[in-house]
């Protein structure tokens, strides 16, 4: 019975399946919002799903002089750590299926592995642009993956635990959007750099480096990528949701407050343009970093006080 | 490199993958020594005015994401080798759109000592699009024309005479493979 639950919560609900349709309408509402934003009518509701779908049935090129075993293994490991990381957060606001103490910090790491595969991807074959972007998805990564950790690590703190479902059981009677703004700001800020979205899109700008890190990759690496960025656009609202936006609620209230936070990002998202690198990285280490830190100090100063 | 396995599902996943297809054409663009005239009509289909993502079409920098190539201009003999090889790299299934009255037929450069003609005098194009330039209208006229094409069954060009143009493409890649080596060295 207990494996049969494990598969049905790895391969169904809320694992597998319903995590890749969850999260591609996630992308959708993402893709339709700045379509409205920008004055356009926007992609229909199964956009996603027939892009996926055509990538997948496409012609996959290896191209010449390339690892080919890490060329078809990287999109699948980028895939299953986003699935994985899935397991550990309260997806629309249900009990995560697994939990142990410390998972939080796993699931940061299972989140940061897409990134990381997506570098190794551009970095393993020989063109120029998908160098140029692996170059920076990494250096990228290296600049806000700090600033998020102490985001996160904000709530942690005041609920005195590393695990994600205590974190949320604590936020509920406590909204930390109201005592650590600054955490939620940089969280959402970090979320949006993770994802690679708009300003933070310099590791696949279109108009200079081609399509970045991706550029050599047809068909299924393709399709893969994009579904572990939508599997990870949607975990990475639930856990930003969970930790600020008072908790684990009933399914309805947390969907509707992940849709709310996903309008503010998409806002963001058709309101600025893009950084350079070294803009990006000078705005998490220079702001992003140090405010995250300002915010601990105050919280110490706070605990010590009372 | 497709398998076709007599299996009872074979005919529905067909149709899956057609209507998966047709809803999601991503397109590049290519200039091939055209007047600018027919791109800029290109990029005023592609923004907000006349928005084609409505259709699932994506403008995508990299061909090896593209479905479909988007050719405007006529054919100079320097634009040649690019636009064959910018067709190479895309993966099949893929299909060629001729923009243009030059793209169609060389329209005023016609006969020129640097111009090979139309598209069509280097790739296989599936769909044609006249005009001088033609108006985004005409060019999603001529888009949904060749989704609709699709969804009729009409196979790709390319699978028709399958052994000849395999020959063909593998030569032209070994060539292509050498031309990239000479670069690198």
């Amino acid at each position: 019975m207990n494996t049969l639950r494990a598969v049905i919560a790895l391969l169904f609900f809320p694992g597998g399946l319903f995590i890749l349709f969850a999260g591609m309408a996630y992308e959708w509402v993402d893709r339709k919002l700045i379509a409205r934003f920008q004055n356009r009518i926007g992609p229909r509701w199964f956009q996603p799903l027939a892009d996926s779908i055509k990538l997948l049935a496409k012609e996959e090129v290896i191209p010449t002089d390339v690892n080919a075993i890490l060329f078809v293994v990287l999109p699948v490991i980028a895939l299953a750590g986003a699935l994985a990381s899935a397991l550990y957060v309260p997806i629309i606001g249900l009990e995560p299926s697994y939990s142990f103490s410390g998972d939080l910090i796993v699931t940061l790491y299972l989140l940061s592995l897409l990134t990381l595969c997506t570098g190794l991807a551009g970095a393993n074959t020989l063109d120029r642009f998908s160098l140029v972007g692996a170059t920076r998805a990494l250096t990228q990564m290296f600049s806000y993956e700090a600033p998020v950790l102490l985001a996160l690590l904000g709530p942690a703190i005041v609920a005195e635990s590393w695990k994600i479902s205590v974190i949320s059981e604590y936020a509920k009677s406590h909204w930390l959007i109201i005592t650590q703004p600054i955490g939620f700001l940089v969280a959402v800020i970090g979320l949006m750099g993770k994802l690679e979205m708009p300003p933070f899109d310099a590791p696949e700008a279109e108009t200079e480096i081609v399509a970045g890190a991706l550029t050599e990759y047809s068909g299924r690496g393709l399709a893969l990528f994009h579904l572990g960025k939508s599997v990870e656009l949607m975990v990475g609202l639930t856990l930003v949701t969970a930790f600020y936006l008072g908790g684990v609620a009933n399914p309805l209230l947390f969907f509707a407050k992940t849709l709310m936070l996903l309008v503010v990002v998409a806002g963001v998202q058709s309101l600025l343009t893009r950084l350079r690198i070294e803009q990006t990285v000078g705005l998490w280490w220079r702001y992003g970093a140090l405010l995250a830190l300002a915010q601990f100090l105050v919280m110490i100063a706070y605990e010590g006080v009372a | 490199m497709t398998l076709n396995l007599d299996k009872p599902w074979q005919p529905v996943l067909d149709k899956i993958k057609t209507w998966a297809r047709i809803n999601s054409p991503w397109a590049i663009h290519f200039n091939s020594g055209s007047c600018n005239g027919c791109d800029i009509e290109i990029l005023a289909t592609l923004t907000p005015r006349y928005d084609l993502e409505r259709f699932g079409v994506k403008l995508q920098g990299s061909p090896r994401h593209a479905d479909i190539l988007i050719c405007t201009g006529p054919v100079t003999r320097q634009a040649r080798d690019r636009l064959v090889r910018i067709y190479e790299q895309m993966p099949e299934p893929k299909f060629v759109v001729a923009v243009g009255s030059c793209a169609l037929s060389g329209g005023v450069f016609q006969g020129c000592y640097n111009v090979m003609g139309g598209i069509d005098k280097v790739l296989p194009v599936d769909a044609y699009i006249p005009g001088c330039p033609p108006r985004p209208e005409a060019i999603i006229d001529g888009l949904v024309k060749l989704l609709t094409q699709l969804q009729e069954g009409a196979a790709p060009e390319q699978n028709e005479g399958e052994n000849t143009s395999a020959a063909a493409v593998e030569g032209a890649e070994i060539q292509l493979d050498a031309q990239a080596n000479g670069e690198a060295k």
